[in-house]
């Protein structure tokens, strides 16, 4: 859950997905779901000459197990809360495997 | 919260506390798809699902030169501030030197700590603990 | 810290509902491209080379979701912006075979190099994605 969780405070903010297929996507982030299934709005295509089927689409739906990478917007992300978090939820599902 | 953790923070005993303790270190993976990066680990899950910081990227491609009809082996580099890696992607991943150079957690296992130690040659940073005579 | 608790519900199929009966672009894992309205009766194929494309008609498709890889909405004005050109789709088939055999061909090369220089070469193309 803590990447759903990440993800939702990422919402509004411009991102890349990468795809494993080398399609790269920017676009808005409008939701994200538990898969990680992605929505995109007004997106642009890399390498758009490659992906001649993207260019009338205007945003989009991307399967969660098909990225590759997201690349985010660093100033959008406070590392050191994502760390604690991270610790926390790892702390926790240790935890309950032992239980 | 914090009575629901059983387990001190630096307890090893399965795989994914020994990625635990890499949090806010620099890290290698080695992913798919003939990449690995490098980067500072700010958060992973179950899947190794990571956020990575000030990443640099490696990607290897085999190119044919249309003259020689020769096939080479060339590297490209990237560089990202911020990059969210899928876990289904991740081969494996490195420890950085400084889980073998700082005092042992209680609990960590000599074997663990041997398995997962890559070659000498590979860090700069002096190995202190010679794990090989216990 | 509360913003990153897992206290919220959610849905996947939810998500899909303001995509209805829209005009969409689906991409499959093997690589297919399928174009047509979210739950309607007018779907085809398109199969895309380069610039050109060739479109097969088709009838309802239903699709397992494991196989997508995106779904694109089509945005009509852009739509009849793009300045790619539509040929007869036998031809483009062909054209798309010939792509498929020299990349495979080349994929063949690169797994053998790369494997000796350690890395994994033990997956299909679609497993990739």
């Amino acid at each position: 859950m803590l990447f759903y969780s990440f993800f939702k405070t990422l919402v509004g903010q411009t991102v890349t997905v990468e795809l494993k297929n080398d399609l790269s996507v920017v676009g808005t982030l409008v939701s994200v779901d538990q898969f990680l299934n992605i929505k995109l709005d007004n997106i642009k295509v890399e390498h758009e000459d490659q992906h001649p089927h993207m260019m009338s689409v205007k945003n989009c739906f991307i399967r969660g197990s098909v990225v590759r990478y997201v690349h985010l917007p660093p100033a959008a992300i406070d590392t050191a809360l994502l760390q604690d978090a991270a610790r926390r939820e790892s702390q926790q599902s240790t935890a309950t495997a032992k239980a | 919260m914090a009575d629901t953790v059983t387990a001190p923070i630096t307890s090893v005993e399965e795989p994914l506390d020994l990625v635990r303790l890499c949090l806010d270190e620099h890290i290698y993976v080695k992913l798919r798809g003939d990449r690995e990066v490098r980067g500072r680990l700010h958060a992973f899950d179950q899947h190794l699902n990571l956020v990575l910081g000030d990443v640099e990227e490696t990607i290897t491609t085999v190119e044919l030169d249309p003259e020689t009809k020769e096939e080479s082996v060339h590297t490209t580099n990237r560089k990202m501030d911020m990059l969210f890696v899928r876990g289904d992607g991740v081969i494996l991943g490195l420890i950085p030197s400084i889980l073998y150079t700082a005092p042992l957690p209680k609990k960590l296992d000599n074997h663990a700590i041997n398995l997962f130690r890559p070659p000498r040659e590979r860090y700069e940073t002096p190995i202190l603990f010679d794990l090989s005579k216990d | 810290m509360s913003s990153f608790l897992p206290n919220h519900l959610f849905t996947t199929s939810g998500s899909l509902v303001d995509l209805l009966d829209k005009r969409l672009l689906v991409i499959l894992r093997d690589g297919r491209k399928i174009l047509g309205f979210l739950r309607s009766y007018d779907q085809y194929e398109r199969i895309y080379v380069k610039d050109v494309y060739g479109d097969i008609q088709r009838g309802v498709f239903v699709i397992r979701g494991e196989n997508v890889v995106l779904l694109g909405e089509i945005d009509n004005i852009k739509d009849d912006e793009q300045p790619l050109q539509q040929l007869p789709y036998d031809q483009v088939l062909r054209m798309q075979q010939e792509e498929a055999e020299a990349r495979q061909q080349k994929e063949k090369v690169k797994n053998q190099l790369l494997h000796n220089q350690g890395f994994s070469v033990d997956f299909l193309e679609t497993d990739l994605y």
